[in-house]
């Protein structure tokens, strides 16, 4: 029972691996990363908010922009990276550059976790990603 | 009756029901759909207070924890099977915890995460070396009690209370009806993880309950969990009123956090990564315990917190052991946050071997005389064991068709 159950986690383990961010990018998956990249600027934006407002505090803003600022970076790499099916070419890589930029303006967070102004400029453009980004995903 | 005296109770639904599984899980469900899925919060508290209450009265009634009643009602055999599954998926478990305290301490105080890991590692040792039972309970429970700001930041996000009602009411979502399904089973199977019971269970024998201590029992049961259940409600809510309108899917420790930041400022941040702190590492020591809890009273060793380490020295080495092996896996690199999300889906499997041997031993009258499960208890046992069934069946299959949650 041990044997066969080690078997079973293993090949379950294999299966649900193979299905972690990789492949071919299609439209199914375009549109769930473009959610992906649209909601890290939403929540970057409201990070960034906070921040203006003096509402936050410099450890959870530096930490917290860097974790964002990572994965919009992940999502950008991989979809440059990834083969793409016909048709979507171009989405993809307005997409990755686009996911690249949410990053670029989410490390500036990072950099700068205590400073109004820095934060207060960052809401419009991450704002502009977000939507940007919702109208890829659809 | 003290307030002190529900402590267990407390620990056990503040570092069970709202470890890091339940906050990611509770503000997921709600970023995704809102307040549908409340009635499955609901479902799974009765659920856990029914199971817990019976194996509380096994421990006080008969002196013997969940894991000794597993190896004498299923045989050696099956028992490995149950212990082998439950180690394995209380060293995921204590892992996700054991990450989740690093990246608490960071989003606090900024350090660097891999230094965390070490400090998180070597904290959780001098507390459970140095700290007695009963104040490892009341530390890390009503510490966790920092995380009533999401019920205050649920409430100041003004979200539309007759939706919240709506969602109390079981249905059924028929536009993604597979993703609402592993968020039905991801809830539920964090609600019931076995590890809860092993540890609610040995804690009523550490804490030397006897049948006078039946009431206690009851009431550590239900106020505990029900309070587990209650900060469930305003996670979920959090999670809806805030990042579902926004289209942001939470997938970080800091994203749950920001839910107290966003309506209540600095101090909704500070009151939040202080009970997520609390519950993590509450949920690290129950899953430390639960782990050598179930190996020592799988071989009849001698157990228990209340013994010195000389007392119980296998029982002190395995939970040495496993706090060494976590600490190595986290410092892999591993996201202890997509770590639990599969340690709930793969606890969801092991659920009706727990979960069945003590409903036999709950209706064992030479265990349990007089204190035998009456009609309600052995009603609703029985419907949970179908519920269980059902979740240990889809889990992974859902886990699969829905890519943990993505799709």
């Amino acid at each position: 029972m041990i044997v066969v159950t080690y078997r079973l986690g293993l090949a379950l383990l294999v299966f649900v691996l193979a299905g972690c961010n990789g492949g071919t990018v299609d439209r199914h998956a375009l549109k769930r990363d473009a959610e992906k990249v649209g909601s890290l600027a939403t929540e970057g934006e409201l990070l960034a908010n906070d921040v203006s407002k003096g509402a936050s505090t410099e450890a959870f803003a530096r930490v917290h922009a860097k974790e964002l600022a990572g994965a919009a970076f992940d999502l950008a790499r991989s979809l440059a990276k990834r083969p793409t099916s016909r048709g979507i070419e171009s989405d993809v890589r307005k997409l990755s550059k686009l996911a690249g930029k949410v990053s670029k303006e989410l490390e500036q967070l990072h950099l700068h976790p205590t400073d109004r102004a820095v934060a207060k400029s960052l809401e419009k453009p991450l704002q502009d990603d977000a939507d940007a980004a919702d109208s890829l995903a659809k | 009756m003290k307030i002190f005296q529900v402590a267990l109770g407390i620990l056990a639904a503040i570092g069970g029901f709202v470890d890091i599984g339940d906050l990611v899980f509770n503000v997921s469900a709600g970023a995704t759909f809102g307040y549908q899925l409340l009635w499955v919060v609901v479902i799974g508290v009765v659920g856990i207070v029914v199971y817990s209450e019976m194996c509380g009265r096994v421990a006080a009634v008969s002196g013997k924890a969940v894991f000794d009643a597993v190896r004498e009602r299923v045989g050696f055999k099956s028992g490995l099977a149950v212990l082998v599954a439950s180690q394995v998926v209380n060293l995921m478990t204590l892992t996700a915890e054991i990450g989740g305290v690093a990246i608490c301490l960071q989003l606090l105080s900024g350090l660097a995460y891999r230094w965390l890991i070490v400090v998180a590692g070597a904290a959780l040792l001098v507390v459970v070396w140095v700290t007695a039972f009963e104040w490892i309970e009341r530390i890390f429970g009503y510490g966790g009690l920092c995380l009533l700001v999401f019920a205050v930041a649920a409430v100041k996000l003004h979200p539309g209370w007759g939706a919240v009602g709506h969602g109390f009411v079981p249905h059924l979502e028929m536009k993604s009806p597979l993703l609402y399904a592993y968020f039905a089973v991801g809830l539920l199977g964090a609600a019931l993880t076995p590890y809860e019971v092993y540890f609610y269970s040995s804690g009523g024998v550490e804490e030397g309950w006897g049948p006078k201590d039946l009431r206690l029992n009851k009431v550590n049961a239900m106020i505990g969990y029900g309070l587990g259940g209650f900060l469930s409600f305003a996670l979920m809510i959090v999670g809806g009123a805030l990042f579902l309108g926004k289209g942001i899917e939470p997938e970080f420790l800091g994203s749950i956090a920001l839910g107290a930041e966003v309506p209540l400022g600095q101090i909704g941040l500070l009151l939040a990564l202080v009970g997520i702190l609390f519950a993590v590492s509450g949920a690290a020591i129950d899953t430390l315990f639960s782990g050598a809890y179930n190996l020592a009273q799988f071989l009849g060793w001698e157990w228990g917190r209340y013994r010195t380490p000389r007392g119980a020295p296998r029982f002190t080495i395995t939970w040495l052991v496993l706090l060494v092996l976590a600490l190595g896996v986290v410092m892999t690199g591993v996201d202890p946050v997509q770590l639990t999300e599969y340690a709930v889906i793969f606890s969801a499997v092991a659920l009706p071997l727990t979960y069945i041997p003590i409903l036999l031993v709950a209706n064992d009258r030479s265990y349990m005389r007089e204190y035998v499960n009456g009609r309600l208890a052995n009603t609703l046992g029985l419907i949970y064991l179908i519920v269980i069934l059902f979740i240990a069946l889809t889990a992974i299959p859902l886990l699969i068709l829905t890519n943990a949650g993505q799709n």
